[in-house]
């Protein structure tokens, strides 16, 4: 029996990002299956869909095959969808039955009948064999605990339907052993389970069925026998349009990035890099592939001085930059293209004109004595406008007026004109539209040719990276992986393989290219 | 120019506008119950403060000490750090300012002790915010808190020094010795209590605004104040920005204290909290953080004080009463949120209008 159908859902946001386009997924009861896709496939978007917090536009939901309308995560739940979240929601100083039985606390003569809330949570986590104690603290317990939890808050409220965003992004190997034997479990006490992953061979191993997006279209439902990993690989990450750039092949002079061995740990304990080491030459991009949360965001904040690292160096221009402040790391020669541009890259509530000159109003020639020189903001500020076409009704405007694209415009103006001769460009071309795409492209590509700055292009985006790119590196779980020498012949299949882990290029296979 | 944005701009003052007006509605439907001449008592709350000279002067004598504590709050607003030592750096700017009046007058030419005592209160108000904004960044601790029990410190400091240290004993009430009277700023309107200090308090508000707007450490400092992810990946030194933003509000602060002591008395007589703190944080809010726009909301808390206060004096309603309906106007006036809805409906309005013109044209 069909326990959901999702049919013909579109979503569009109401910047006009057209997230999800005539979806149709449907989950059998019984059965585990997985929703697989790229960064802005449309994965989250269609469970949100299905899980109230977002409306779609065109489309409808059905649950055991009757017509129904969820308009918030209380009314998904009533219909008995769970959804277990990939950043938890959990209140750690509560003990694991009040954050189950939370908003649904048995009472006795009117207060909280603790002592029952504990018993029908050891029952249900026995049931299920989670290992749990209903009486810790929930901020003692391990992450593969914590998810448990959050399983058992679905469970109790009657989810039959679970969705797991990446459940297993932050559990160890065992962990999700473990974690598996109890989704299958579930299995056949007839739940059905969606398995959001980007691990193919988790997939492989435990679905049915699989459901692949990509750019917010379906790519079909095959059932995991007929499929390999390669073949999901393929139909995840096939090449539609081919953006061509016409580039001529790089020269590189001398070397202006040195990493060596930077390795570093996160605020969990995680390792995020592991002894990543390459180097940048003059007029070169390199690119680095990898499926997002693989530490791309880590090495290029290591490398602007946003973070700091355990060990390793990252030398620019021949300067060691361990514990410089971030203005002597920019005027050393450092500019970046930040991944998110509405909270690092730019000021919301200030003017075009005071993002674009934010890096630069305090330099003696833009000053005018000790006051601010307005003319020349003014000035500056219109010759970028001209130069990147950036389209806004005055400079004066709140930059937040501004469509995604001309904001990027905007920080991209800014960071390629700081006279910089390095940069790294973070997901420069994400969530904008196509022309700004190609034009952001085309600049980073022209720049690092004619100026023969270096460039460091991290990117999601897999025609992005294989086109501007000269060399090519991917990375996974903090290390780089694979190297090749010439982006623009390197096979997309290939390609995937070593970003899912499927394959991985021993030292001597990358010797010379890193 | 931008629809959004302009609307955006009117509707602020409109929203003021409208705020006062319901404001006064909710006191009138209020005081029908307890007064036996409402629509009087209304009358003496909104033209009363204009209706003498002598009036309108008491608005005008309120607005100095809070002008500075105004220009105070929109520094330390800025940075988004919500240090509230201006009450306690008001009395120790007064105060030390006195001890240094009394200490040397006669003894120094009365412009150079002048200078020197504004120096004085200056100093005491950036010593004082530098206290919470240390604990801040050092051992982060939260900053409205600590900037609280500093107030009271503070206020036992100058207390202690008042009656230990500088009480004249000749007088009558707890006051200080006198100072020299030359240092006592002159009255500039005759028949009023408007003294020279409201000159120093609006040269204040030219020098501050020239810092927020005109120089680069204005700049940094609402920069950091409204993205301080940003201000970092741009190479701004967050953490210095956001303590010296606190110590200069706090010199203003204790600027304040010291022109309102050499303004309003001949020798230091404070021995409670002023209040001027905390309505210089009111005024910085519906300033919107500009120091320009300090004087004129300085202008409209000072009005409100004036028509309570006459409110209190000619008419059977009791003080109490009157703060309870000063309380309502400010707070209507300063909630952001208040008829956002109606905002928001104008702008989507307006977008929907400018999309079918675009699709009209096409």
């Amino acid at each position: 029996m069909e326990a959901l159908k999702m049919e013909n859902i579109t979503k569009i946001y109401p910047n006009g990002f057209v997230a999800n386009k005539g979806i149709t997924f449907s989950v059998q009861q019984g059965e585990i299956h997985a929703l697989v896709g790229e960064n802005g496939a449309g994965k989250t978007t269609l469970m949100k869909v299905l899980f109230g917090m977002e409306q779609p536009q065109e489309g409808a939901i059905y649950v055991n095959e009757k017509k129904v309308k969820i308009s918030s995560p209380l009314e998904a739940i009533e219909l008995g969808v769970g959804m277990v979240h990939q950043h938890f929601m959990l209140l750690p100083s509560m003990t694991v039955a009040q954050n189950v039985t939370l908003g649904m606390e048995p009472r006795k003569n009117g207060l909280v009948d603790t002592q029952k809330a504990v018993q029908i949570t050891q029952e249900m986590s026995d049931k299920y064999r989670f290992g749990l104690d209903a009486t810790a603290r929930v901020g003692d317990l391990s992450v593969g605990l914590m998810q448990k939890v959050e399983i058992l808050k679905a469970l109790i409220r009657g989810a039959k339907v679970l969705i797991l965003d990446e459940p297993t992004a932050v559990l160890t190997p065992q962990e999700t052993r473990e974690l598996f034997e109890q989704l299958k479990l579930l299995r056949t006490e007839g739940h059905s389970v969606i398995f959001i992953s980007h691990k193919l061979e988790e997939v492989m191993e435990l679905c049915d069925n699989v459901t692949v997006l990509r750019h917010g279209y379906c790519n079909g439902t095959h059932p995991i026998s007929e499929l390999d990993a390669a073949g999901i690989s393929r139909l995840m990450v096939g090449r539609d349009v081919v953006l061509k750039i016409e580039k001529e092949d790089p020269k590189p002079g001398k070397p202006i990035l040195e990493v060596r061995n930077l390795t570093r740990t996160n605020a969990e304990g995680k390792k995020t890099l592991n002894d990543v080491s390459f180097t940048i030459h003059e007029g070169e991009v390199l690119g680095i592939a990898g499926v997002e949360g693989n530490g791309q965001s880590d090495l290029s904040d290591s490398i602007s001085g946003m973070v700091s690292y355990d060990s390793g160096t990252v030398k620019l221009n021949g300067k060691d930059l361990k514990g410089m402040k971030i203005v002597d790391i920019r005027s050393a020669g450092m500019s970046v293209i930040p991944e998110d541009r509405m909270t690092v890259g730019c000021v919301n509530d200030l003017s075009v004109q005071d993002n674009a000159i934010a890096d630069r109003f305090d330099k003696k020639e833009n000053m005018n004595g000790i006051f601010l020189d307005k003319k020349k903001a003014k000035s500056i500020t219109d010759a970028l406008i001209k130069e990147f076409e950036i389209s806004c009704d005055s400079q004066d405007e709140a930059i937040r007026f501004l469509s995604g694209g001309n904001i990027q415009k905007v920080v991209v103006a800014r960071e390629f004109t700081s006279g910089a001769n390095f940069v790294v460009a973070n997901q420069p071309t994400r969530g904008v539209d196509v022309g700004t795409a190609e034009m952001i492209r085309k600049y980073l590509v022209r720049q690092t040719r004619e100026k023969g700055i270096g460039s460091l292009l991290i990117s999601a985006d897999l025609n992005e990276i294989l086109e501007v790119s000269d060399r090519l590196l991917v990375m996974r779980q903090g290390r780089i992986v694979a190297a090749f020498p010439k982006a623009n012949v390197v096979d997309v299949d290939e390609l995937g393989e070593y970003m899912l882990g499927i394959r991985t290029m021993t030292a001597q296979e990358m010797e010379g290219v890193l | 120019m931008n629809n959004a944005k302009k609307i955006e701009t009117w509707f602020d003052l409109v929203r003021i506008l409208v705020a006062v007006l319901v404001a006064y509605a909710i006191a009138l439907v209020i005081l029908a119950l307890i007064s036996d001449d409402p629509l009087y008592v209304i009358q003496q709350f909104i033209v009363g403060p204009f209706s003498s000279f002598r009036r309108f002067g008491n608005i005008l004598s309120t607005m100095i000490p809070i002008i500075f504590t105004g220009i105070c709050m929109c520094f330390v607003y800025a940075i988004n750090k919500f240090n509230l030592v201006g009450e306690g750096a008001v009395n120790l700017g007064g105060c030390l300012s006195a001890c240094v009046a009394i200490a040397l007058s006669n003894k120094v030419p009365a412009w150079l002790l002048l200078i020197i005592v504004l120096v004085v209160g200056c100093l005491a108000g950036m010593a004082a915010s530098l206290i919470p904004a240390l604990a801040d960044q050092i051992f982060h601790a939260d900053v409205c808190v600590v900037s609280l029990m500093m107030n009271y410190i503070l206020l036992y400091l100058t207390n202690y020094i008042l009656k230990y240290r500088i009480k004249d004993p000749g007088s009558s009430i707890t006051a200080s010795y006198k100072w020299a009277p030359a240092l006592k700023f002159r009255n500039i309107i005759p028949k009023t209590s408007v003294h020279a200090g409201l000159i120093v308090a609006l040269i204040c508000v030219v020098l501050a605004a020239v810092l927020f707007y005109k120089m680069s450490f204005g700049f940094k400092m609402r920069i950091v104040g409204l993205n301080p992810v940003f201000a970092k990946y741009i190479g701004i030194p967050v953490v210095s920005t956001i303590i010296l933003a606190q110590v200069i509000g706090g010199a203003f602060a204790g600027l304040g204290g010291t022109v309102q002591v050499l303004g309003m008395f001949s020798s230091y007589q404070w021995t409670a909290l002023t209040g001027y703190g905390f309505d210089g944080l009111m005024i910085a809010v519906l300033a919107r953080k500009n120091p320009a726009l300090v004087p004129l909301s300085a202008f409209l808390i000072a009005y409100i004080r004036t028509g309570a206060d006459i409110v209190s004096r000619t008419t059977d309603i009791p003080p109490e009463f009157v703060s309870i309906i000063q309380g309502i106007i400010i707070v209507l006036v300063a909630a952001e949120m208040f008829l956002s809805g109606f905002k928001r409906r104008l702008i989507f309005n307006s977008a929907k209008k400018a999309l079918a013109e675009k699709e009209g044209k096409a």
